[in-house]
């Protein structure tokens, strides 16, 4: 039995020795890696496209309309909101 | 052919299971019901424990031909997958595919919190030995503290077969119950100004050093631990489906149908080698016990080497994500997080957990390959004797035709 577990014991020294060590490789490979090839923050992605205006006079009407309607529909007057943005969903 | 009604009446309850039902078949059904009870209503790792359980029950239906030892049935046949060590690695193959290694990259020096942890395998082994178990026998039961129940199941089949059930079934439970076993060792063994720490956020990693690492790994650890390579190597290709991003359906594919077919078929043929016979033991109960030790001495070494690190850097690392160093990917990190957040609720410490669980798995399979280099048989196997074990004993004469055919092509 004394035999067994001295020889569990050196097992276990060893064995921890050798996963450390395994371990410890790896740690130095990956900081190689990282350092050789530093991260890179991808492109920044494009600007959502906004509608253009309209090349006709028909941008003052759809302003309106929908000036109109939004102003119904918050029960306010027209002139308490000004629309200044409308862009493609 | 002459009938008689009483003969035949008799033959069909001779022919029954009832009639060559024993105590020790009873006893199995039970603890199979149990298994089931515990899956299903309390949800203990309900996707291994619900097969391994109903294994177990068909293992034990007398005359069924299920057990893992009944030549021929079916059971057999996906134990051979057990035996030939194909399900623990394909397993692997998935956890690969799911396993994101990001946390471990950004902070590399977690990975000896995921070596701390095994100091529970060998805490383990030693207490096996003295409680009487062999070399081989105690190395298979060790390895349940590395908390990675392929691992131990690819282990338990090389080392020590005849344990098998008792050892993934302590394997299984123990990962379930990680989230009531590990919180009072981590709050034992700190202090609450250790548990408040707050970990610097990780710094992000190049998508090359992803796709590089799994090939870094296998190079360096399968040829210092080439018993390792099923396991690390079948690990490490799963992550290269899933970082390489052109491998899209192989990837998909490990994460999701491969790992849940390879599960059906690994917890069933586990569950039919759960006979009486191999499974009411004195051992059986020892194993338990051992199970039990090798999960709190593991979640131990891995807080105290977070206690370590915390000395060594300025008090920069949060000891709590030591205790995910036992592998339970993720439930020991989801434990790290909890304790952490317990503590201190805008405390995150998840990501920084996840780090030292992935290195568990690494460093699991690693104490896995030390074991099979110092007890395992490393030789080349004879390819006729391996074929001969599916197939059936092969015919000297034909063997040799068969080498002589072989040879005849190879040239």
């Amino acid at each position: 039995m004394e035999a067994s577990f001295l020889a569990a014991v050196n097992v276990s020294i060893l064995a921890m020795a050798v996963i450390f060590t395994v371990l410890v490789i790896l740690i130095f490979t990956i900081q190689v890696l990282v350092k050789l090839i530093p991260y890179e923050a991808p492109p920044p992605a494009p600007p959502r496209n906004q509608t253009a205006a309209p090349a006709s006079g028909d941008h003052d009407d759809h302003v309106a309309a929908i000036t109109a309607t939004l102003a119904m529909h918050m029960g306010k007057s027209p002139n308490e909101f000004r629309i200044v943005n409308i862009s493609q969903r | 052919m002459e009938f008689s009604f009483g003969a035949s009446a008799s033959k069909i309850l001779n022919t029954t299971g009832f009639s060559s039902l024993e105590g020790g078949d009873v006893i199995m059904l039970l603890v199979a019901c149990l298994l089931l009870y515990l899956a299903v209503w309390k949800k203990f790792e309900p996707l291994l424990l619900l097969p391994i359980g109903f294994g177990c029950l068909l293992a034990n239906i007398p005359m069924s031909m299920m057990a893992s030892t009944d030549a021929g049935g079916l059971l057999n046949f996906f134990y051979q997958g057990v035996k030939h060590e194909v399900l623990p690695p394909l397993v692997f193959l998935g956890v690969g595919a799911l396993t994101d290694f990001g946390p471990l990259l950004a902070n590399p020096a977690t990975l000896l919190l995921g070596a701390a942890a095994q100091v529970g395998v060998y805490a383990t082994l030693i207490g096996a030995v003295l409680l009487g178990f062999n070399m081989h026998e105690a190395s298979a039961i060790g390895i349940i503290g590395g908390a990675d129940g392929p691992t131990s199941i690819f282990i338990a089949s090389k080392l020590a077969p005849h344990l098998l059930a008792p050892i993934a079934v302590a394997a299984y439970s123990y990962m379930s119950l990680v989230p009531l076993i590990q919180p009072p060792i981590m709050k034992l063994l700190t202090t609450e100004k250790e548990r408040k720490i707050k970990m610097k956020q990780l710094k992000p990693i190049s998508k090359t050093v992803k796709i590089l690492f799994p090939v870094v790994v296998t190079i360096v650890c399968c040829l210092m631990l080439p018993g390792v390579t099923p396991l690390l190597g079948m690990l490490m290709l799963g992550n290269l489906f899933r970082e390489s991003g052109v491998t899209a359906r192989l990837h998909e594919t490990a994460e999701t149908h491969l790992i849940n077919i390879v599960t059906i078929f690994l917890a069933l043929a586990v569950g039919s080698s759960m006979t009486a016979d191999s499974f009411l033991r004195v051992e059986t109960l020892k194993i338990i016990v051992l199970g039990l030790l090798a999960f709190s001495i593991a979640t131990a070494g891995g807080v105290l080497f977070g206690k370590l690190m915390c000395k060594m850097t300025g008090g920069r690392v949060n000891p709590l994500i030591g205790s995910a160093g036992v592998s339970a990917v993720p439930m020991a990190a989801r434990v790290s997080q909890k304790v952490g957040a317990d503590t201190d609720p805008s405390n995150f410490l998840l990501m920084h957990a996840m780090g030292p669980n992935v290195a568990g798995v690494i460093g699991s399979a690693v104490a896995a390959g030390v074991f099979i280099s110092l007890f395992g048989d490393t030789t080349p196997i004879d390819q006729h004797a391996a074929i001969a074990d599916v197939i059936g004993t092969v015919e000297p004469g034909i063997k040799a035709a068969i080498a002589q055919v072989a040879g005849a092509i190879h040239h």
